[in-house]
């Protein structure tokens, strides 16, 4: 872990449970390329912990790795453990939902008695419990999904790795799913290891966050705290920060919260793009400095008008005379 | 068409008088067709599932053959079988060419093949991700395969039903190692071969009749399963 930029003081360290699952220096190469790369991190009893990286990061080898599905080519993963991981896919067996998460049981190596309580029970705790007895290529994505779930909770790991468990689900499906997910998932004897693609995700799950870009872990903290203090500026733009600017020989990079429109605002620039919103107009604004994106009202500035702004936030960093200043364009 | 009807004539009351050359062939076939089958289902089935899911060295050779070996004529299977088992031959020694061992074996070697191709095609057409998720959660090589067929039913009862269309009807092999001897090595269709060619068309047809009854009834059982699709239940048990 130490490596890993932590957004802040002892963020990056783990809460105080077990340590069930860690790994250090994990390399994995796959097709004659590292798309794993040194990798370290610990896995406590009771945290939640969320790893979010944009497409092809490696999330999903490096949970593969820390299975053991696949050989590393460097570094040591130890497991203090029995390991679980539900794969992205929900695909389930041409039977009912009930004896889909039997089947799974039987797999895990549950003796007979006591397999169809316990995935009763799991579904229960899903709120799927009424899907029991339905086929499973009847059952909608979420429901799926909830079943899925369902059948590696049932197992009982002591270690809980979840590729993308949100992945495919409409808006309503996945926010039913999210809601529900964090008190099913949190066990103090369990840790929890969950790929996300969003950052909502995180916040609504985690105890902690990883990054990854590039086969590499570049920031860990609780999930507010990097967002709010992100270690370099991949890791900001990644978040969310859209806008940049310079100031005072600093790169700032700026999210649309931390942009507001005010005649009285320090910065003036022009409108160069407007985008409709749900409740507003997003406005991309170009200054002298560089570029930055708020959110305003619907109807207000038009392009090519003149606008001042202020800065309610951002992140900075030290200016690097090659890094562009303006993105977006 | 007037020598059809009098073919016919001829021919029905041989089926409905129950002639006993027509049910000892009778019975011959279908005692072929259900041990050549299985002895092709029982080979087959797991080369099948191996190179379904197997990722080892020669596969991809093994199933190029498994794909030939559907179009092998079977005359060519006789063949071969032939020089193996004559006296003199590697095999000669089992002295079993004109027998009616010799007969459940060909058919078993022609039917191979389809059990084979097709079910490897049925697993390779199952979406990778339920397999990977049993074999995730601690499942054996054993639970995998049972998991894998019993997805894949729809199409390993298609390569059943392929195999027993072989056996019931293919005649070029057995031919050629069982000699078509009268009342003894002949299958229905064999039998009805050997009628056309001694000019008895009218056995040749009540044989016939009595082919294509059975195989209506037999692979319409088969497929009146195989399109159940959900409805069925095959009871493998899962071990934990």
């Amino acid at each position: 872990m130490s490596d890993v930029p932590a957004a802040a003081g002892p963020v990056g360290e783990p809460a105080g449970g077990r340590t069930l699952l860690s790994c250090d220096g994990l390399t994995v190469r796959r097709d004659g390329r590292e798309v794993v790369r040194g990798v370290g991190l610990q896995l406590r009893a009771g945290e939640i912990v969320a790893l979010l990286g944009p497409n092809g990061a490696g999330k999903s080898t490096l949970l593969e790795a820390l299975v053991g599905a696949l050989s590393t080519t460097a570094g040591r993963v130890e497991r203090g453990g029995r390991i679980a991981i539900a794969l992205q896919t929900s695909e389930l067996a041409r039977r009912t939902v009930l004896a889909n998460v039997v089947l799974a049981l039987a797999w895990w190596g549950v003796p007979r008695a006591q397999r169809a309580p316990r995935a009763l029970q799991a579904l229960r705790s899903l709120g799927a419990e009424h899907l029991a007895d339905r086929q499973a290529g009847a059952l909608s994505g979420g429901e799926r999904r909830r079943v899925h779930l369902a059948r590696i909770l049932a197992a009982q790991p002591d270690v809980l790795l979840l590729d993308e468990p949100f992945a495919g689900l409409d808006a309503q499906a996945r926010a039913s799913l999210l809601e529900d997910a964090p008190a099913v998932l949190r066990s103090p004897e369990r840790a929890t290891l969950v790929v996300v693609h969003d950052r909502s995700e995180a916040w609504a799950l985690a105890d902690r966050l990883l990054i990854m870009i590039d086969g590499e872990l570049v920031a860990a903290g609780p999930p507010r705290a990097v967002v709010e203090r992100p270690p370099t500026p991949a890791v900001a733009r990644f978040l969310g920060y859209d806008g940049s600017l310079r100031d005072a020989g600093m790169l700032v990079l700026t999210r649309p919260a931390d942009v507001v429109l005010d005649p009285d605002g320090r910065l003036a620039g022009t409108v160069t793009r407007l985008t409709g919103l749900e409740d507003g107009t997003r406005l991309q604004i170009r200054l002298e400095s560089g570029l930055v994106y708020a959110v305003g009202p619907v109807g207000g500035a038009g392009i090519g008008e003149p606008v001042r702004v202020s800065l309610r936030g951002g992140v900075r960093f030290p200016a690097i005379e090659d890094e562009p200043a303006a993105s977006g364009e | 068409m007037r020598l059809i009807v009098d073919e016919l004539r001829v021919a029905l009351p041989l089926i409905f008088h129950g002639d006993p050359y027509l049910l000892s062939t009778l019975w011959f076939t279908v005692q072929v067709a259900a041990i050549s089958t299985a002895a092709a289902c029982a080979i087959g089935v797991p080369l099948g599932l191996a190179l379904g899911l197997g990722r080892f060295r020669g596969r991809r050779t093994l199933h190029w053959l498994a794909n030939a070996g559907l179009a092998v004529p079977p005359v060519l299977v006789g063949l071969w079988l032939f020089l193996l088992l004559t006296p003199g031959s590697v095999l000669g020694g089992l002295g079993l060419l004109a027998t009616r061992r010799v007969v459940f074996i060909a058919q078993a070697v022609l039917a191979v093949p389809y059990v084979v191709a097709l079910t490897a095609a049925a697993i390779q057409g199952l979406g990778g991700g339920l397999l990977s998720q049993a074999r995730a959660l601690g499942a054996g090589r054993r639970q995998v395969s049972l998991l894998a067929l019993r997805e894949a039913r729809v199409g390993v009862i298609a390569a059943v039903i392929a195999a027993l269309g072989a056996t019931l009807s293919e005649v070029g092999a057995i031919i050629i190692v069982g000699g078509n001897v009268y009342g003894y090595n002949q299958t229905l269709a064999s039998g009805a071969l050997y009628e056309a060619q001694a000019a008895r068309y009218a056995d040749a047809v009540a044989l016939g009749i009595v082919l294509s009854v059975l195989i209506l009834v037999l692979l319409g059982t088969l497929g009146a399963v195989q399109h159940r699709g959900r409805g069925i239940r095959l009871r493998f048990r899962w071990t934990g």
